[in-house]
Order: structure tokens, then C-alpha cells, then sequence
């Protein structure tokens, strides 16, 4: 099976910034994929350039068999994305969110089930301005789904999220993926990437600088001699406070 | 299409849901009609008439007292000196010196008759003008009684109907067009800087949407707002105010939609050089506040300083009002206000290339 996305030595520069410095990567059909890095790692441009919203200076990538450089629109239509640092249209209720962008498609859609399948089914009638971080997320979910898309794009979806809703959103992530799409995210949260991904790649400076899964990335420092300093608590202060409060299926 | 009218449909029951919108868009108007229609400032209040009787005779006391009588004038009385102050001071329109030999008696052949000094206060000149056209009725009146000589001409004074300007008349359209002008530039600026800042229209132009069916639909659901505004502001007028349109009501809308199209673009324009939400209340003020007062929204632009005229002259708002007003005041037709739909259009197509160049939908 060919890969849903294909990028081969992708660059974007601003001024003298490398923000993508030379990256190549293939994500596979139903995969969940991570690009793992600190802040200013360039993963949101590399992201961003995929999207169709950024222009590479040069480099290929091919995303659900689409040229993104040739044919940006064409990328649009068959993805579902979920940007950083973006936000709804004042005034709409959440049903109407989830309308409106099915129209940016040229689509109708049944909004109540979107609404069902990302657990949100009883604020679609709330504006969308008035749910909480979590909420807002899983709408933002919803209204990525809208167009069937082959390949979820979701750029940081957990940060500034709290504990409960982080894992109510893994798990939504989880079963988009057993329902067939290919979901491709960003994160800074090296758990997530742990316990989410099937592959991770690395980035850091623009570059890719590691790239498994997971496991096999654990296994392969550890086989290079490495152990930690001090003994691993065996539950850490996010294990207290989730057994508290109680993960599962928790409003947030 | 489907995707532009859904979409504009979409804006619309939005906007009806944002409160802060409907109270600017809709009541804030009807405030500024109903406050001024209600003070009615533009009527013609009173002029004061200081006395100054130097005579203090019967003669003198007689002139008094039917001075008093004439409602127009609001008399006080006072020595020469304080009069001339209250003069200076803007708080008399003429002070009148009665002088000392004043006397009401047929003047006999080559004897030189009493001399009434008029002092007028420069700021004020329709109110001179007024205050001495009743002061010089009454003195000729005065010397027909004495003199009984029938007047040589007469004058008998009709009112004509309809045409009795009243000053809601002439405000309702300075109105729409303020509200047009307002709610032209304001609905583009607030709600795209703040779009824009928010990522909202980042995340809309990650879809499919071309960004001419996005622009389109934002520009059809402001003018179909602003015409439902209109409708509105002119019901208010013609049913609470009893304001009479002479005109065709079709032509006020249709020039109101040539100045909607106007301040869009200028909205759009302006947009352009705006790029955070705080900047955004400031350039609205440099905007509108200018045309607010340059324009003859609240008050006929005579007013203007002779060194403010050229700027009145050409701006914006002053062509979309003076049509609405020919319209809506004096019956014009469409060929009648020619000159102002040209000015109308001009600015159309000069703050259109100017938003064309400058304004992004992303920062």
C-alpha cells in the first residue's frame, strides 16, 4: 500500500530562519502519526505546508495522492484539519458550526451524528464560544470529520487541556483511527506521543532527527547502555490526581 | 451560489443572535432620531434682546411692553454697559439702546427723529438677522398708528403645505446615512480585525471556500442589513415622527445601497491598516467622527467654517446624505442628484482599489 503522505526534502525558510530545513517522511494508511518536538521545532510549518496554507520553497509532498504545491485546493478537499491558535465564527451554535463548514465543502451533512461521535451531542445547541477547552477541541474534531477526510491533520490538539479531557480526546483519536483514517498530529507531550502514536518522528532545528515507533525508539536507547539516574516512581502525581477525580467519561 | 446565499444566510441568524451588534446596528440610530426629533434642535429657538432704556418715558415704556408681546424675543433689560457684556459674552443675540429723546410723535418736517442703536452680536447672524426684521416691523407699525397713513404696500403670507421642512425631516436622512456610514465601516473592521487576530478565517480558508465566494457572502449580508436597517430607521421616522418622504422611497433605498456599497468599501479600506483589535475603535473615530460633523447629518452644512468647505465639499458622506436628503426632503429625482451618485461612485471606486491592495484576510 503506497503511503497517504509522502514528503520528500521539504524546505521553508523565513529570512535567515530555517524553519523546515531538508525533511523527508512517508506516513502509512491508518497509522497515527506524531511529529514530536519542542516549540519552534518547525513542526506547525511542516504541518501547515501539508494543510495547503503554506508555501515550500522547495521539496515535494504528496498528501492522499495530491501534489500539495501543485494543487493546494485539491489537498483541502480530501483532509480535515484542526489549526493552532485558530477559533469559530462568534454567534454559532455548535449544530450550526458543524453546518457551516460542511457547506465550505459543498457537503451536507447529518451535524447531530458528527456531534455524537465526538461526545458532544447535548451542547449542540450551546455557541461554540461558550464550551470549555475540551469541548471546543472535540467540535473542532467534529467539524474536521465533515468532509470524510482520508487524512486527520490536528496540530497541538491537547494542549492547555486538562488531565481528564487529554485522555477523553486519545481515545476519540483512537477510534478515528479504527474507523479509517490516517491521523496525523503535533505534539509536545512526550506521552502522548507514547501511549497515542504508532510512529513518531523527532524534529528539532527544522530537521528530522529520529523516526520509529515508539518502542522500537525506547528499545534502541535503552540497547545503546541507557538507564535512568533515579528508580522510576511507580505512579506519578497525574496518576494521583486521575485516580481522585476519575478519567473516564468525565465532563471537562 | 448555494454556498454564498447559504453562507450569507448563515451570517444573518448569527448576527442576530450578537446583542452588542443589534443594539449599534438597530437602537443606537433610533437613540440619536429619537434624542434629537424629541429636543428638536434644529428649530428656531429664540432671540435675546437686551433693552437698554435710556428715554424711560412713557414712549419708551410703551415699546417695551409691545416688544414683550412678540414671542420670538426674549427680552431683558439692563444699563448700557451690562447689556454690552452679556453681548460680548454671548448671551444676548442684539441689544437695543433706546436713547433719551425717544419719543413716539409724527416727525415734524426737517427735525431729526429719535435714533434707535441696534448692537448685534457677530456669531449670530440668523438671529440678528430675525430679531431686526421684527424690531424694524414693529417700528414700522409704530409709525403708521402715528402717522395713520395706510401702508403703501401690503403683505398677506400664505403657508404652503407640505413643503413645511420640519427638522426630523431634514434629520432622518442624515440619520441613515450616518447609520450607513457607521455601520459600513465598523461591520467590516471590528469584525474582520477581529476574525483575522482570533484565526478564525485562517481556519475557514483551510476548507475549500474560494475567497470570492467568502468575500461575497460577508458583502451580501451587510447590504441586505443595511437595507433592512434603512426600512427600519424610515418606519421609526415615517410612523413615530411623522416624518413625510417626497420622494420615491425606491430611490432612497437604491441610493442607500450605492452608499452601502461606498462604505464597505471604505471599510474594507481602511481594514487594510488595521491590525489589532485596539487599533481598531481609534481609525473608526478618524474615520467617521469627521464626516459625523462635515457632512450635515445633524445640521445643515451652512454651518461649516468657510476654511473646512472644500473638505465638507468632497467628502464621503456629504454626497450619500445630500442625495437621501433631495430625495427625501424635496422629491429629487434620480437625474436631480446626478452629481451626488457620481461622487457616490467615485469614492466607490477609489476606497475599492485601495481595500483591493491592502486588504488581506490573513495577517
Amino acid at each position: 500500500m503506497p503511503p497517504i503522505v509522502s514528503v520528500r526534502e521539504l524546505r521553508k525558510s523565513y529570512g535567515q530562519i530555517k524553519a523546515v530545513d531538508g525533511v523527508s517522511f512517508d506516513v502509512a494508511e491508518r497509522e497515527v502519526f506524531a511529529l514530536l518536538g519542542p516549540n519552534g521545532a518547525g513542526k506547525t510549518t511542516t504541518v501547515e505546508i501539508l494543510e495547503g496554507l503554506r508555501e515550500a520553497d522547495s521539496g515535494t509532498a504528496l498528501v492522499a495522492g495530491v501534489d500539495v504545491r501543485k494543487n493546494p485546493s485539491g489537498v483541502k478537499e480530501r483532509i480535515g484539519v484542526q489549526l493552532q491558535q485558530s477559533a469559530f465564527p462568534e454567534n454559532f451554535l455548535a449544530q450550526e458550526i458543524v453546518d457551516l463548514f460542511a457547506l465550505f465543502y459543498g457537503r451536507r451533512v447529518d451535524s447531530l451524528a458528527l456531534l455524537r461521535a465526538v461526545g458532544l451531542e447535548d451542547k449542540a445547541r450551546q455557541k461554540s464560544e461558550k464550551l470549555s477547552g475540551g469541548q471546543r477541541q472535540r467540535l473542532s474534531i467534529a467539524v474536521a470529520m465533515v468532509n470524510e477526510p482520508q487524512v486527520l491533520f490536528l496540530d497541538e490538539p491537547t494542549t492547555g487541556l486538562d488531565p481528564q479531557a487529554r485522555r477523553n480526546l486519545w481515545e476519540l483519536i483512537r477510534s478515528i483511527r479504527d474507523r479509517g483514517t490516517t491521523v496525523f498530529l503535533t505534539t509536545h507531550y512526550l506521552d502522548e506521543a507514547e501511549v497515542l502514536c504508532d510512529r513518531v518522528a523527532i524534529m528539532d532545528n527544522g530537521r528530522i532527527i529520529a523516526l520509529d515507533s515508539p518502542r522500537s525508539l525506547i528499545t534502541h536507547l535503552l540497547g545503546r547502555g541507557f538507564s535512568k539516574p533515579v528508580q522510576q516512581q511507580q505512579a506519578s502525581l497525574e496518576d494521583v490526581f486521575l485516580d481522585l477525580t476519575g478519567h473516564a467519561l468525565r465532563e471537562d | 451560489m448555494r454556498q454564498v446565499f447559504g453562507y450569507t444566510l448563515m451570517l444573518l441568524r448569527a448576527y442576530t443572535r450578537d446583542f452588542t451588534a443589534l443594539f449599534f446596528g438597530f437602537f443606537f440610530p433610533l437613540i440619536f432620531m429619537g434624542l434629537f426629533g424629541i429636543l428638536n434642535f434644529g428649530a428656531f429657538g429664540h432671540v435675546a434682546v437686551g433693552i437698554v432704556d435710556e428715554a424711560s418715558n412713557a414712549d419708551s415704556q410703551a415699546f417695551h411692553a409691545g416688544l414683550a408681546e412678540i414671542e420670538t424675543l426674549q427680552l431683558s433689560s439692563g444699563t448700557s454697559d451690562a447689556q454690552l457684556e452679556s453681548l460680548r459674552k454671548g448671551d444676548r443675540d442684539i441689544v437695543l439702546v433706546i436713547p433719551a429723546d425717544f419719543k413716539i410723535a409724527p416727525a415734524r418736517q426737517g427735525a431729526a427723529v429719535p435714533t434707535l442703536t441696534l448692537y448685534a452680536n457677530q456669531g449670530r447672524g440668523e438671529q440678528v438677522a430675525v430679531g431686526s426684521a421684527i424690531l424694524m416691523q414693529v417700528i414700522d407699525q409704530m409709525s403708521f398708528a402715528i402717522t395713520q397713513t395706510a401702508p403703501v404696500v401690503a403683505m398677506k403670507r400664505e403657508e404652503v403645505a407640505g413643503r413645511n421642512l420640519k427638522y426630523v425631516d431634514f434629520l432622518t436622512p442624515g440619520i441613515v446615512g450616518m447609520t450607513i456610514m457607521q455601520l459600513g465601516v465598523a461591520s467590516v473592521m471590528f469584525s474582520f480585525v477581529v476574525d483575522r487576530q482570533r484565526g478564525v478565517i485562517r481556519r475557514i480558508m483551510a476548507t475549500p471556500i474560494s475567497r470570492r465566494n467568502y468575500m461575497a457572502a460577508h458583502v451580501l449580508e451587510r447590504l441586505l442589513l443595511a437595507v433592512v436597517q434603512v426600512l427600519i430607521l424610515l418606519a421609526v421616522a415615517v410612523f413615530a415622527f411623522k416624518v413625510s418622504i417626497v420622494g420615491s422611497l425606491g430611490l432612497v433605498l437604491a441610493i442607500a445601497i450605492l452608499g452601502s456599497v461606498l462604505f464597505l468599501c471604505l471599510g474594507f479600506a481602511v481594514t487594510g491598516f488595521v491590525t489589532t483589535e485596539n487599533q481598531a475603535p481609534a481609525i473608526m473615530q478618524l474615520v467617521t467622527l469627521p464626516q459625523m460633523f462635515l457632512s450635515g447629518v445633524f445640521f445643515s452644512r451652512d454651518a461649516v467654517p468657510a476654511f473646512l468647505k472644500p473638505v465638507s465639499d468632497v467628502l464621503p458622506l456629504t454626497f450619500l446624505n445630500d442625495a437621501l436628503r433631495q430625495v427625501s426632503t424635496a422629491g429629487a429625482g434620480i437625474v436631480d442628484v446626478g452629481s451626488d451618485l457620481i461622487g457616490i461612485v467615485v469614492w466607490s471606486a477609489i476606497t475599492f482599489v485601495i481595500a483591493f491592495r491592502f486588504f488581506k484576510l490573513e495577517a
